[in-house]
């Protein structure tokens, strides 16, 4: 069960990641300062919030491991 | 949609986050793969450190090319300033500097609007993010009413003209030996009545003759 959590964490921080780096592929073809907004505001907190996610799933398995 | 610099190493940094959102798919249809040890050194590098450079060079990019001129001219507000860089007229300062490569064409509005003290760059970045704040949530006004936010700095001229042989010994800076000297001091504003007071001047390009640009 920790694991599908695990598994689950994994896939949820992969797909903030894709939407992050596709909104950041469209802003790099988009040469406006809305497009530079969009790339910083929403590209990067969508990236930033996956990899904080993955990191955690790498904690929270390191605190799973050392229970057992 | 404008595209802006679509050059070569935009196009690599596209390629690179069509390859890095691919390979994170991978574990995102199949995490278990990270229950290997192979998989999770791959998982690292796929979920941690392709995105963080991947964010890191489309950051680099985007600020580099938030210096090039069509960047500032995007902005339907800035078509007049734009306008008054083709300007048939050699007192025109802006004009002048932009037809004949005085500044960089491609960089002509970074290049006199940022201010080249420490953090210089850093707080024309700032002022470009309020800019932005104000086109599309606040009022902005009419093109012939936006101002500097501080009196021009003398600096700004002199970081290209100071040590220039026409700068230094022209006719009409060294008519009046004092002149030079309160210039470089800042106490005289290169910008002052009967000088280079004509810049952009929008008000007044219903009257002027434009210059078609080069072939």
């Amino acid at each position: 069960m920790e694991l599908a959590g695990l598994e689950k964490r994994i896939q949820l921080a992969g797909i903030l990641l894709i939407v992050g780096l596709l909104v950041e592929a469209v802003c790099l073809l988009w040469a406006r300062p809305l497009a530079f907004i969009l790339l910083v505001g929403l590209g990067g907190f969508l990236c930033v919030s996956g990899i904080v996610l993955y990191l955690y799933s790498l904690v929270s398995a390191r605190d799973l491991s050392a229970e057992r | 949609m404008q595209r802006g610099d679509m050059h070569f190493p935009t196009m690599l940094l596209i390629s690179l986050i069509i390859v890095t959102a691919l390979l994170i798919s991978v574990f995102v249809a199949r995490p278990a793969l990270t229950a290997t040890r192979g998989g999770k050194i791959l998982a690292f590098v796929v979920l941690f450190l392709l995105p963080l450079l991947c964010m890191a060079m489309g950051l680099t990019s985007e600020l580099e090319r938030s210096k090039s001129t069509s960047f500032c001219l995007s902005c339907h507000i800035m078509e007049s300033h734009g306008r008054s860089l083709y300007v048939d007229d050699p007192s025109f300062l802006a004009a002048a500097h932009f037809q004949n490569h005085r500044v960089p064409a491609d960089q002509a509005c970074y290049t006199c609007h940022t201010n080249y003290a420490m953090f210089g760059g850093f707080r024309a970045k700032m002022h470009g993010l309020k800019h932005v704040y104000v086109q599309y949530l606040g009022t902005p006004p009419a093109p012939e009413a936006i101002k500097l936010y501080d009196p021009y700095n003398n600096r700004e001229c002199l970081h290209c003209h100071e040590g220039a042989r026409s700068f230094e010994e022209g006719a009409v800076h060294t008519a009046d030996p004092e002149l030079l000297p309160a210039v470089k001091a800042n106490k005289m504003s290169c910008l002052s009545s009967g000088c280079h007071q004509v810049v952009h001047n929008v008000g007044e390009l219903g009257k002027v003759k434009f210059w078609r640009g080069a072939k």
